[in-house]
């Protein structure tokens, strides 16, 4: 009979990782990273981008190892990382006005004779035009909030913003998107 | 209360939630890239410090050379404050001084 070897805790390959096992901290990223990558795509333009932003990420994990204290699920801490690092790149980043124009957007997403995924694809499209003349914060809340599904306690908790403060700027998204919307169905 | 343009938005979050996410390629081989990135970072940093620490026998000989340049060359200093003022100078200071 095998004897049955328990997967390490993140835990112990953070301790390990800070000993200098880098073989750990791969095992870490390789542990963690479809879940970075699957957030930072909500906010990359392309697929250069998204390695970049996962990148980033990672590195300032690595290099903030020693600032990770066990109180609570190193997960979390990644998370925080992975949102104030996307929020960053939305700072950074010029707005992207003009990029695609009002007449190639369409949302006709009730119309039952398209497929799942193509739909899927349009509202993608739209919603990316439309949250691209959000402001940075807005767009990270909105995202978080209603592509993520989080709650507003998580998201106060990984952007170090009140709760109110996110209910707030997640109105504000909202009405931001409906007017948009509105204005592109008035044409 | 929602209104038409609620649904219409929940409609669109709900079908861009449904959009698969495809990062399959750009996942390949990240950790290598990652660690790769990292040991570059951590080599630079490396560099960046033997240099500064190689440099500092070169900045302690520039100081003795400064320092010895000074000793060698210091033409003396005077207790009189009026020492820099000579000839010319000097007559028009006590002119200056005497109100003249």
């Amino acid at each position: 009979m095998k004897p049955i070897i328990a997967e390490p805790t993140d835990e112990h390959l953070v301790k390990d990782a800070l000993s200098g096992d880098e073989e750990a901290f791969v095992r870490l990223v390789g542990r963690y990273k479809r879940k970075v990558f699957g957030l930072s795509a909500r906010f990359a333009r392309d697929a250069d981008e998204l390695d970049d932003i996962c990148q980033d990420i990672f590195i300032k994990i690595y290099e903030n190892l020693g600032k990770f204290r066990n109180d609570a699920p190193f997960e979390h801490w990644l998370s925080r990382v992975a949102v104030r690092t996307c929020y960053d790149v939305l700072r950074r980043r010029k707005r992207e006005k003009g990029m695609v124009p009002w007449d190639a957007v369409h949302y006709e997403i009730a119309d039952s004779g398209r497929g799942e995924t193509e739909a899927a694809e349009e509202a993608h499209r739209v919603l990316e035009w439309g949250m691209a003349r959000l402001k940075p914060a807005e767009r990270l809340v909105i995202t978080l909030l209603e592509l993520e599904e989080k709650s507003v306690r998580e998201i106060a908790g990984m952007t170090g913003w009140s709760e109110a403060n996110v209910k707030v700027r997640a109105f504000r998204a909202r009405q931001k998107l409906k007017q948009l919307l509105e204005k592109h169905h008035e044409r | 209360m929602k209104d038409e343009r609620d649904e219409l938005l929940d409609r669109l979050f709900s079908a861009a939630r449904m959009k698969k996410l495809d990062f399959a390629d750009t996942g390949d081989y990240f950790e290598t890239r990652l660690m790769a990135t990292l040991a570059e970072r951590r080599e630079g940093r490396r560099t960046w410090s033997a240099w500064s620490w190689r440099l500092v026998p070169w900045f302690a000989t520039l100081v003795i050379i400064i320092g010895i340049a000074g000793y060698l060359f210091d033409t003396g200093r005077s207790g009189d404050l009026f020492a820099t003022f000579t000839g010319d100078d000097e007559y028009q200071v006590s002119s200056l001084v005497a109100g003249e």
